[in-house]
């Protein structure tokens, strides 16, 4: 019978041997690299499969990364969050109601056909079209009528007055797109043909998708890659064994794998603030949470720092509504009266509510995410101490949409964006008529407040509006605000020219191979 | 009985597997008493610490006592297991009885009925349960004994229909005995070795379903301990935390092991065509 | 009469897969969340929402929903991802060949590992060898496969760093990468099956050694080797199938996990995504194709069960 054990061994070896065989080409292609002429490919490791290819149709950001390579708007942020042109040379605004774009001349579509006014016009005729069910339609509410006066030149004609408008433009799905590609595919969900630096190849479900080179990009010697090729690897341990190991070159970390990733000398970690801020959601119609003492209670109960440092590994701001990143807009809230954590403070306010023994409530949150389950886990505790006794309930990820836009549950955990404009993060999220107040919040003053700011045009002046919406939404608390986390790329130290910053995670439009 | 005492005395195999499985269960039982601090109790100023004298087993991600987590941890693991498997066993046992004994039109249709939940996957089929029922600890036993159902319909029903073919029941039958009786005395006894052995091999399938479960983040409700839900979470901090994944994966691998060698030698003994050495 | 049995059995199939279709059918219904709401997650506003359930039908009435998806299916169309807009069929299909292979190679890995064990620890019935071979079978069981698979990760990349390809590639495209993609998710699943195959393998070896028609071999005074594999093997094949039939069907359901955990673009990873995802349409077909699938693999087990063993009779 040794022979039975012989054959095992034998296996072993010869997967063994299969196994590292891999190592071996592995190194053969490190020494390639080296090379003055290395191939202008970049492998990007992506956590979640893009869901579709629609910028019209598709938020979710998986598919954004993507497709913000291959299409391009009006106007776009720089890295110091100031509106610049993208598709439009320069654009001026004769009227309150009234603004002209001039458009860069020679822009051709990828199926080589010029970029024209008429492409804008149809492009923003199909966001607003009720059939295309367009996620940023309510962006774009105000648009009376689109124009092409000429090929280069488009005009836009409000309804009412819109301080919003520019900075919409930005949005990554508010994009020009072709009109004949639309009719041919029926959708842009499988195909993709833009103005921007990067074709669309090819799309191999749950495995990769591949962007090459637009020799005629209208930006000279831009860009420098030949290719991009994103793989969708949804764990983490995967995806850190792959950069180590040089298969990929470039993927989004969490940060404590960055604070590990960060001692190895073939990688780089380049950390950006991100446009996230995490919060707890109170449905302010059920008992007790209807009254702003105990939501005021809670909000002195809870230890933000702490939460930032377990959570986010420390690399977390304390955040109000609008995310520190949003430098302009985003007040300070560490001197806030409500983020000072108090608990005999928080006790009086419960007691006062009539709750001095505290209650019992449900604390909802997503399982699919790790940090809005730990985050739960801390407040849970935090909350304890003032006698608040909370149970925590994870759902997956399609029921946890569901409870939230059908407001489902009483407590809510969730991360929000704040946009590219405070009216998104103020107005939409908490404007008694907002599609994403989910909390039943309705405030009188706040509705006039934000209203008035999406109509002021003077930039002092809308300022001081949204200081004091933001400091009436900490003072009832409708949620409490909790940090906004930094976000990590790791990037092998072979490729050059990358700065993400918070508008623009994967901005490759610059990087190169060396 | 006491055959089979003897028998299992004389496998080693079957030995160890029963005292690790005593070892768990006594754990179990008392663990409030021995876990040294409450699993939930965030020591703040001690997250993510090695094992040390105040903390055993170190310390997670929030500062919490793994050995008490583990500790406590058991008890969960161990509810999921023996309740999980006690609704598939009991349903298995029910329906296996009426479609093994009444054959024809009850049994196709049973038997129908358990193809359709053993044509789906295992895992996606606990899965799709506790979504529509929502996450919960009992939920995720009920899921869990669905998905153990069909198995033990089957086991249950080849044994029946196999022992009714024997001549003293047909005997039984022919004098005119009531159905409910023949099954209760004559042929639940009967065929109760194969079922026990697919019980104690449920067991352990249970347990990993559990982890299977957390790992898609639809396990028991945290701040519980429970075995997967640790091995989950701890999988991000492995490689710098290694004592967060360490210890929960030898406890759920020394329970699952131990259930395993217990219901090998199950196997060895009540199997009826091994009984003729 | 074989001819009967399997066209009584291909017959008996219909009710089975009908029931899954309604089941699973009814399962995505009763889940609270609609592919609508995911799509459009904070973005919703109530006509987008109405707009999207229209565009997807998911305004009609539960039974005229159920009859177009099942026409559909009935005439080779399982409609498009509702998410993706990929056509179902081919999709399911293409991942299909990932996670039959990788099916393949796992079962091979195992019977590699299990089957020479189990013959072992029969012949050595209650010696020291089949003491230690159940030990190791059963410990490969034991271990829950997102474990072990995490921890070979890190290990493979920390100390030897090395970590697979990314990419799937097809076998046929490159033969090499492909089985380097593969190795390591299908030693995981093989060593997870190994256990349950040995532990058959062995106690079905046992079983016929002790049969009397052995002992009169051996009484003839026949070489061990020959017995051993003339007879005690061939016969023990048999129960040794069945389980391994069983685990092949169980596999091709898809290693939802391991296929995640290594990016492998299976069969498995497109059903939990598209749960999660509220995807009907990508549910309904691949759950309908994996039932399928399961029990035609039941059918073969059954049906070369029947012809390995003579004695038994299909009626």
């Amino acid at each position: 019978m040794k022979k039975f054990w012989v054959l095992v061994l034998l296996s072993c070896i010869a997967i063994f041997t299969v196994a590292c065989s891999g190592k071996d080409t592995k190194t053969e292609g490190e020494a390639g690299e080296k090379k003055p002429n290395a191939e202008q490919t970049l492998k990007i490791a992506n956590d979640q499969e893009p869901a579709g290819l629609d910028p019209h149709k598709t938020p979710a950001a998986s598919s954004v990364r993507i497709y913000s390579q291959v299409y391009e708007g009006l106007l776009t942020f720089d890295k110091d969050m100031k509106i610049v042109g993208q598709l439009a040379e320069k654009w001026e605004q004769p009227d309150d109601l009234t603004y002209v774009f001039n458009l860069v001349k020679g822009v051709k579509f990828h199926n080589g056909r010029e970029m024209t006014a008429e492409d804008v016009k149809y492009s923003f005729e199909r966001i607003l079209d009720e059939k295309t069910a367009s996620h940023i339609k309510s962006y774009f509410a105000n648009i009376d009528s689109v124009e092409a006066v000429d090929p280069t030149t488009v005009k836009f004609t409000l309804a009412k007055p819109d301080a919003t408008f520019l900075a919409n433009l930005t949005h990554s799905s508010a994009v020009v797109v072709a009109k004949e590609v639309v009719e041919e595919k029926g959708d842009l969900q499988q195909t993709a043909v833009g103005t921007g630096p990067f074709k669309f190849e090819k799309w191999v479900p749950d495995n990769s998708v591949t962007l090459t080179k637009n020799p005629d990009y209208y930006i000279k010697d831009t860009p420098k890659l030949d290719k991009v090729v994103y793989y969708t690897m949804k764990e983490e341990s995967a995806r850190l064994s792959a950069i180590r190991t040089g298969e990929i070159d470039f993927t989004t970390v969490s940060a404590k794998s960055a604070e590990l990733l960060g001692k190895s000398k073939d990688l780089t970690i380049k950390p950006y603030q991100s446009l996230e801020y995490s919060y707890v959601g109170f449905n302010v119609n059920n008992k007790p949470l209807n009254d702003e003492k105990v939501r005021q209670a809670l909000s002195l109960a809870t230890d933000r720092q702490s939460i930032a440092d377990i959570v986010w590994n420390g690399d977390a701001v304390i955040s109000g509504p609008v995310a520190p990143s949003m430098s302009d807009w985003a007040i300070d809230v560490t001197k806030e009266e409500f983020y000072q954590k108090d608990q005999d403070k928080a006790k009086t306010l419960l007691a006062e509510a009539g709750y001095p023994d505290g209650f019992e409530i449900v604390i909802t949150t997503a399982s699919t995410y790790p940090d809005m389950v730990d985050t739960a886990q801390l407040l849970q505790q935090q909350w304890k101490e003032i006698g608040v006794k909370a149970t925590i309930k994870q759902i997956e990820w399609g029921d946890y949409i569901d409870t939230w836009s059908n407001k489902k549950a009483d407590i809510l955990i969730g991360r929000n964006g704040s946009g590219t404009d405070p009216d998104r993060a103020l107005n939409y999220f908490f404007h008694s008529t907002g599609s994403a107040n989910v909390w039943n919040f309705a405030d009188k003053n706040f509705d006039s407040i934000v209203e008035k700011g999406k109509q002021t045009i003077d930039t002092g002046e809308r300022k001081q509006l949204y200081t004091q919406a933001q400091k009436e939404l900490l003072n009832l608390s409708p949620n409490l605000f909790l940090v906004s986390p930094m976000n990590f790329v790791a990037v092998r130290n072979n490729v050059e020219g990358f700065t993400p910053y918070p508008h623009n995670a994967q901005n490759i439009i610059g990087v190169s191979i060396k | 009985m006491k055959e089979f005492f003897v028998k299992l005395s004389h496998d080693k195999v079957g030995i160890m597997g029963f005292t690790g499985i005593f070892l768990v269960v006594i754990i179990g039982l008392f663990s409030p008493w021995i876990a040294p601090y409450s699993p939930e109790k965030m020591f703040t100023s001690h997250v993510m610490e090695g094992p040390s004298s105040q903390f055993l087993f170190g310390t997670d991600e929030f500062g919490r006592d793994i050995l008490s987590r583990i500790i406590l941890g058991t008890q969960v693991s161990l509810k999921v297991g023996l309740i999980s498997v006690g609704i598939g066993a009991s349903m298995g046992l029910l329906f296996g009885l009426i479609s093994g004994y009444f054959q024809g039109k009850v049994d196709s249709i049973i038997m129908r009925v358990m193809d359709v939940l053993f044509a789906f996957p295992d895992i996606l089929l606990a899965l799709a349960i506790v979504a529509v029922l929502g996450p919960s600890l009992s939920n995720t036993m009920i899921a869990i004994g669905i998905v153990f159902t069909p198995v033990f319909t089957r086991t249950v029903r080849a044994a029946v229909i196999s022992v009714k073919e024997s001549e003293y029941i047909t005997s039984a039958v022919a004098i005119g005995v009531s159905p409910v009786k023949i099954i209760m005395k004559h042929i639940t006894p009967n065929i109760l070795a194969p079922f026990i052995v697919q019980i104690s091999l449920a067991l352990s399938g249970a347990i990993l379903t559990e982890a299977a479960l957390s790992f898609l983040g639809l396990g028991i409700q945290p701040p519980n301990p429970s075995w997967g839900g640790m091995l989950d979470a701890s999988r991000t901090y492995m490689e710098f935390a290694p004592w967060t994944i360490l210890f929960p994966a030898a406890a759920i691998v020394f329970t699952i092991f131990c259930f395993n060698l217990f219901g090998d030698s199950l196997r060895d003994i009540l199997d009826p065509k091994m009984r003729k050495s | 009469m074989m001819y009967a049995y399997i066209t009584r059995r291909l017959l008996m199939l219909i009710p089975v897969l009908f029931g899954v279709s309604i089941f699973i059918f009814v399962m995505m219904r009763v889940v609270p969340g609609d592919v609508a709401m995911t799509i459009l997650g904070t973005d919703a506003t109530p006509e987008s929402l109405a707009q999207l359930r229209k565009e997807f039908g998911l305004n009609l009435p539960l039974h005229q929903q159920y009859l177009n998806w099942m026409g559909g299916v009935l005439s080779g169309d399982f409609g498009e991802s509702m998410r993706s807009g990929q056509a179902v069929l081919p999709d399911i299909l293409s991942r299909f060949t990932i996670t039959f292979e990788l099916t393949l190679l796992s079962a091979l890995i195992s019977w590699i590992i299990a089957i020479p064990m189990g013959i072992i620890a029969a012949i050595r019935h209650n010696t020291k060898t089949d003491f230690s071979v159940r030990m190791v079978s059963l410990l490969g069981v034991s271990v829950p496969n997102f474990a072990m698979a995490t921890v070979l990760i890190l290990v493979l990349a920390l100390f030897f760093s090395y970590s697979p390809p990314v990419g799937y590639i097809g076998f046929f495209e490159d033969p090499l990468r492909n089985l380097q993609i593969l190795i390591l998710p299908s030693l995981v699943l093989g060593t997870g099956m190994a256990g349950a195959v040995m532990r058959m393998t062995r106690s079905s070896v046992l079983e016929i050694l002790r049969q009397d028609f052995i002992r009169t071999i051996r009484a003839k005074g026949a070489r061990e080797r020959v017995i051993i594999f003339d007879h005690a093997l061939r016969n023990a094949m048999i129960p040794i199938l069945t389980i391994i039939g069983m685990q092949v069907g169980t596999l091709l359901g898809g290693a939802v996990i391991i296929e995640q955990i290594f990016s492998l673009p299976g069969l498995g990873q497109l059903v939990l995504t598209a749960i999660t995802q509220r995807d009907f349409t990508v549910v309904q077909g691949s759950v309908l194709f994996i039932a399928f699938v399961f029990v035609m693999i039941n059918l073969l087990v059954d049906v070369l069960y029947s012809y390995l063993d003579p004695r038994i009779n299909y009626k």
